[in-house]
């Protein structure tokens, strides 16, 4: 296959095509609004501009039960709106990729520039306990696998995946080989039209209401956390760069900033996760070996409660703010502190 | 018309009663919505019912079909998302006034802009009932209600008029006029592209009983007295219930 330069964005459109998506709909936004002018022009690939985010997640919850792969792409201000209906999805388990290309908030912020402030809405951005899987990688290439990654984990967990980017490595050009080996999980469920189901937001077993069967409920929640876990279990997916010095630091970071860990390989450990949630298990087996853990973040601090959650133990944190990854300022954050 | 059994392939008639309380209009429409998909023969098959949020929302689960249940507001955008994605369903949107005119109302706008082929069927109370009776999009001018207790200041929404300028189907019926009703659903799914029955349904336990209505009985014959039979016209008044005149886009 030949190599192809491509944008980060487009790379995310190509892997949704090869993963088998069906229905695209979406709302114009920076930085993510490459993805449905791609989306457009692909032939088997039906596509919507809807009037807002809410709708599109909606209409790609309709799309999704009416049988086909279906996939929309936003950032940070049309993630927010589209919550809610992030958690109906959870509640009907209709499996469908979310992609949310991130730029510096709250509100509309700065548009243009990378950040990674909707970590947390990922998981607790609904009202309610559900269980999302959510993906977020650091190179153009990796784009593209874990968007299909994206697609296999939500036919496996029939449930929404959440795949991260952001500004940087979304608009990055990067020459890679469009293509990665791997199975491509079919839709499973059988399409809306063949029987009698009723999907509904209340709590249910199967399609009928239990508005007020507490057991009934607790069982479904714990049903979903267990589907959300077998489906992680297979997509284990972090870097771990050992140091060639001896050390006594792990540094953790991840998306675009962790392209800026890499020029300090040398002098640190390094620990990249992908699959930000469920967090990956291993980081409770590396960190045992260094005697400082620190973390940086484009934002104020969200995986790091993650982070010290999953190690019981204290984690320096240093904010990257404002969408600036510039590794002589990081280089000097670093080795003053 | 009453020999006609039809119509109870549709429903799940396990199920009911359904939770309305007792006097609600919602049952008038639902039986007269599942008679008109057995006068048309609807196959079950190839149905699907989509609702929203409230009283009506509640509709979707008594279907014999595929239904779903959406969040508040959003029943046209999934029902817009199964359509595009298999056009060969016949997609059916059973939903209430607030849900569809006033939280969901932009997508009511856009799904009309785009002329899709569904059928959306709007409970039309005048009210929020399930959340105890307050003022809705179409709740009359100076009429009391929990949120409006000096009268509502506003004047209802003139839905019609959305439909004018877009060659969509736009109806507009009462449960009294139960014949009137169902020709409404019929020809709303007959028409190829966007089609919007605005069925009145009386609340009478919490809209109807404040406005110093006896019963739903008196509320129903409101209906019989205050609105006329106008189909096929350019325009309705407010106290005309009938057809819309559009031209018909296939």
């Amino acid at each position: 296959m030949p190599k192809k330069l491509l944008q980060g964005n487009e790379a995310i459109a190509q892997a949704a095509e090869a993963a088998g998506l069906q229905f695209f709909a979406g709302y114009p936004i920076t930085p993510a609004s490459e993805i449905i002018h791609e989306m457009v022009n692909k032939k088997h690939i039906k596509t919507m501009q809807m009037e807002d985010e809410i709708a599109s997640i909606n209409a790609v919850i309709g799309a999704s039960l009416a049988g086909l792969k279906a996939m929309t792409a936003t950032s940070g201000p049309g993630f927010s709106l589209m919550q809610e209906s992030i958690g109906l999805a959870h509640m009907m388990e209709v499996p469908l990729v979310i992609v949310n290309v991130q730029r510096v908030g709250p509100s509309t912020g700065m548009p243009t520039l990378p950040a990674q402030g909707d970590v947390i809405q990922c998981i607790h951005g609904s009202h309610g306990d559900y269980f999302p899987i959510v993906f977020y990688p650091n190179s153009v290439f990796e784009l593209f696998r874990y968007t299909i990654a994206a697609f296999n984990a939500a036919e496996e967990s029939m449930s929404p995946v959440i795949l991260l980017s952001d500004g940087y490595i979304s608009h990055l050009y990067e020459t890679i080989v469009p293509h990665y080996d791997c199975t491509i999980t079919p839709r499973s469920r059988p399409a809306l039209g063949m029987g009698n189901r009723h999907f509904t937001g209340l709590s249910h077993k199967g399609s009928v209401l239990k508005t007020s069967d507490v057991n009934n409920y607790r069982q479904l929640i714990a049903s979903f956390r267990e589907k959300q876990q077998m489906t992680a279990h297979r997509h284990n997916y972090f870097e771990y760069l050992e140091c060639s010095r001896e050390t006594d630091t792990l540094l953790i970071s991840y998306g675009a900033l962790s392209r800026a860990a890499y020029y300090f390989k040398n002098d640190f450990a390094l620990y990249r996760p992908i699959r930000m949630f469920p967090a990956v298990e291993e980081i409770r087996k590396i960190a045992p070996r260094y005697k400082r853990i620190r973390m940086m973040e484009m934002n104020t601090g969200q995986y790091v409660y993650e982070i010290e959650r999953m190690l019981h133990r204290e984690v320096e944190f240093i904010p990257i703010l404002g969408g600036r990854i510039d590794p002589k300022e990081i280089k000097q954050t670093l080795y003053e502190q | 018309m009453s020999n006609d059994t039809r119509f109870k392939r549709y429903l799940k008639l396990d199920l009911l009663p359904t939770p309305w309380c007792p006097g609600c209009g919602n049952g008038i429409a639902l039986k007269t919505i599942c008679q008109a998909f057995g006068e048309l023969e609807l196959p079950k098959q190839g149905t699907v019912v989509v609702s929203g949020i409230g009283c009506s929302g509640r509709s979707a689960g008594f279907f014999d079909l595929d239904s779903v249940h959406t969040a508040h507001g959003r029943a046209i955008p999934v029902a817009e998302g199964i359509k595009y994605a298999n056009d060969t369903l016949n997609v059916v949107v059973v939903s209430g006034d607030g849900d569809l005119l006033g939280i969901g109302g932009n997508h009511l706008l856009h799904a009309i802009r785009r002329n899709t082929n569904i059928t959306v069927i709007c409970y039309a109370n005048e009210t929020y009932g399930m959340t105890g009776g307050q003022v809705s999009p179409i709740t009359p001018h100076n009429t009391k209600t929990l949120t409006t207790p000096h009268g509502n200041p506003d004047y209802p929404a003139d839905v019609q008029s959305l439909f004018k300028h877009h060659n969509c189907f736009y109806a507009r019926t009462t449960a009294y006029h139960l014949s009137h009703m169902k020709k409404c659903f019929l020809e709303a799914l007959k028409f190829k592209g966007f089609s919007f029955v605005e069925a009145r349904t009386m609340c009478i336990v919490n809209y109807g009983r404040r406005l110093g209505y006896k019963n739903s009985n008196e509320m129903l014959l409101h209906y019989k007295e205050f609105y006329r039979i106008n189909d096929y016209a350019e325009e309705l008044a407010q106290d005309e219930i009938g057809i819309l005149k559009t031209t018909t886009v296939s």
